[in-house]
């Protein structure tokens, strides 16, 4: 069994890493242990609010990479410890016949060599599945510089791979994270990519990637704008096929003299993950959300802070309305805007059926009419404040007692 | 008229043909308190009858009888009733109903179905097994819905060479698969003996939770909307808190 102390390490050292989805693979149990479902499961959530879902621990946190960030960077002064794979696999299966977890993330940093780390992984995962029998879900991490032989081998295993993109653009990864390049981040994850494609066209036996491959960004350690971010994103979904872009708002926990002193906002970050979710599921582009330049509006959602700026196309008749459209109403998310198209196939809704189908009225009703009904702000800057009431109360923010904003909506509402 | 039914599906669909043409009709399968005046009556199973009303439902909408299966799960107050207004209202409009979302009767059996739906996701991730002595694993919990049958498929389908046993501690029941059958039995109280290893497993999960924590990022609103308070009591990382 391993020693509390080293679990301790070893699980410090990987809490950084944001995913720990467990979702997109479907794999059954073959005479063995576990299975995995497409929609994933979470086993528990910690104080932070983060799922936990697989049992998320590092290989080893003794690197020999010196990125400035992170918190295991070589010479830096923190205990330090490597995990066999007979560890990992004997911790892996008693945690998930207990039923604490859906399978495990498997990161390390980088010992000895970025080969011999991979090999290391790639033991412990080929082990679980063929040794334990284990057919639970596996989170690998693809470590930069390692031989894609490696790697590609890995993915047979592994439901997802994920190398971590880490900083957004080129500079900042020379500057931050001099070991690691860009070609040494974004290759592998394309070639597992055309590896994948070649995979399911020859509609080969067992698995590859079956979850696809997902990448993490740090947001506010370096000066890259929403828009640039965002586009990467984009670009990352398009050209790569990922599945996920996380994105991990700065946490000083090293001091270096290239990095800001104080931590990325979680505000931002919360926007970011918004602006992502529009990208995927509701038809927007990265230039509609964000200039190149410029950053997420931190007062509105991005998809308010669409529609505010594009009041010609507002209000929508729900009842008329394309989908496309519909999902562009603030307020309204992508299950209400399918119940929407079938509920008004049968009779015509109006605010009251809205209402009960749990759209977010609040929002919704400046931008749409229900048979031919308004119910929203005529004023366009009225509706302005009010949205940005809202989403303060949602940011749960404390209330200053002299605040303009809320001294403007009082009056306006009479609402003490 | 109250018509009560055995909270079988069979039941139900017995009750249902003949309360269907009472415009007054109440089902129910618990105790109820009559209203004044209120008739009563309790409906014995009919397999033949409940097979008829089946096959003419299915053939109204295929999806309808997998509903009524999942909503008699339920262990809302008012579930015979939104499952009987659901099913007289399939059965008058002689179609599928289920995207009428604009009708009362359509939301509340929406609602109730979600409702089961998002308990057994909880419930697949928050239950939590610990070995006993003789190596078969035993997983307490309380639900609002009457689920223990689905989660035991669930854990049958991922762990078929463990024999365990889940108890249903509020409703006095147990599922129970031995790594080769399963059934149901009454259990009110259960007296387990712990393997050697267990608590330093146990030990070694709490370490694990506080490990992966990030204290400077603390979002307890946030946690608690994700993780309802009650399910907490069965779940050993939360254990002395």
């Amino acid at each position: 069994m391993i020693s509390e102390e080293k679990l301790k390490i070893l699980t410090n050292g990987a809490k950084y890493d944001v995913s720990c989805s467990s979702s997109g693979s479907h794999r059954k149990n073959a005479d063995g242990l576990g299975n995995a479902a497409a929609p994933g499961c979470c086993h528990s959530f910690t104080p932070d609010g983060r799922c936990i879902s697989l049992l998320k621990i590092l290989m080893s946190n003794d690197c020999i990479f010196c990125c400035k960030y992170c918190v295991n960077r070589a010479g830096e002064d923190v205990p330090r410890a490597t995990a066999t794979p007979e560890e990992l696999c004997e911790l892996v299966i008693d945690f998930y016949k207990r039923n604490y977890i859906e399978g495990l993330f498997l990161s390390s940093a980088v010992f000895v060599s970025p080969d011999h780390t991979m090999e290391r992984l790639l033991l412990t995962v080929k082990k679980l599945r063929t040794e334990y029998n284990f057919h639970g879900y596996i989170h690998l991490k693809g470590i930069p510089h390692a031989d894609g032989a490696l790697c590609r081998e890995a993915a047979t295993y592994a439901d997802r791979m994920s190398y971590n993109i880490e900083l957004p653009s080129e500079h900042s990864l020379k500057l931050l994270a001099p070991q690691k390049s860009k070609e040494s981040l974004l290759l592998p994850m394309r070639s597992l990519s055309v590896q994948k494609r070649e995979f399911q066209l020859e509609k080969r036996k067992g698995h590859f990637l079956p979850a696809g491959q997902t990448t993490q960004m740090i947001v506010g350690a370096s000066p890259e704008s929403d828009g640039q971010i965002l586009r990467l994103s984009q670009s990352l979904y398009r050209a790569n096929g990922l599945k996920r872009v996380y994105y991990s708002a700065y946490l000083p926990v090293v001091h270096d003299s290239l990095l800001p002193e104080r931590a990325g906002g979680q505000l931002r970050e919360h926007r970011l993950y918004q602006a992502d979710w529009l990208l995927r599921f509701y038809g927007f582009e990265a230039e509609e959300i964000a200039p190149a330049d410029g950053n997420l509006s931190l007062e509105y959602d991005p998809k308010c802070a669409w529609a505010l700026n594009h009041p010609e196309c507002f209000p929508v008749e729900v009842n008329r309305a394309p989908l496309e459209l519909l999902l562009r109403v603030p307020g309204i998310g992508a299950r209400s805007a399918y119940k929407i198209m079938n509920a008004r196939k049968y009779a015509a809704l109006d605010f009251e059926h809205l209402s009960k189908m749990r759209v977010v009225l609040k929002r919704a009703k400046h931008f749409i009419t229900c048979r031919g009904k308004f119910f929203g702000a005529k004023n366009e800057s009225t509706v302005k404040l009010l949205l940005a009431g809202e989403e303060t109360k949602r940011n749960a923010e404390q209330l200053s007692l002299f605040s303009a904003r809320e001294t403007a909506l009082s009056a306006l509402t009479g609402e003490l | 008229m109250l018509y009560r039914y055995d909270g079988t599906k069979c039941g139900f669909l017995t009750a249902f043909c003949r309360a269907f043409q009472d415009k007054a009709a109440r089902l129910s399968s618990g105790s109820v308190q009559l209203a004044l005046g209120e008739m009563c009556e309790d409906v014995t199973a009919d397999a033949a009858l409940a097979e008829r009303a089946e096959k003419r439902f299915l053939s109204f909408d295929g999806g309808c009888i997998r509903e009524l299966e999942r909503m008699l799960h339920s262990g809302a107050p008012d579930k015979d009733e939104v499952i009987f207004n659901y099913f007289r209202m399939i059965a008058t409009k002689k179609r599928p109903v289920r995207e009428m979302l604009a009708e009362d009767a359509v939301r509340k059996a929406e609602d109730c179905i979600l409702r089961i739906r998002v308990e057994i996701d909880h419930m697949k991730g928050f239950l939590r097994f610990m070995e006993t002595k003789s190596g078969a694993m035993y997983a307490p919990c309380s639900p609002d819905n009457d689920i223990i049958d689905l989660l035991l498929r669930h854990f049958r389908a991922r762990m078929p060479h463990f024999p365990f046993l889940i108890h249903d501690v509020s409703r006095a029941k147990a599922a129970v698969w031995d790594g080769a059958h399963c059934y149901f039995a009454p259990l009110g109280r259960a007296e387990i003996e712990l393997s050697d290893d267990e608590c330093a497993w146990q030990t070694l999960w709490r370490d694990y939770y506080k490990s992966v924590n990030i204290p400077s990022r603390e979002r307890l609103k946030q946690m608690r909307g994700y993780l309802p308070v009650r399910y907490m009591k069965f779940m050993n990382e939360f254990f002395g808190h």
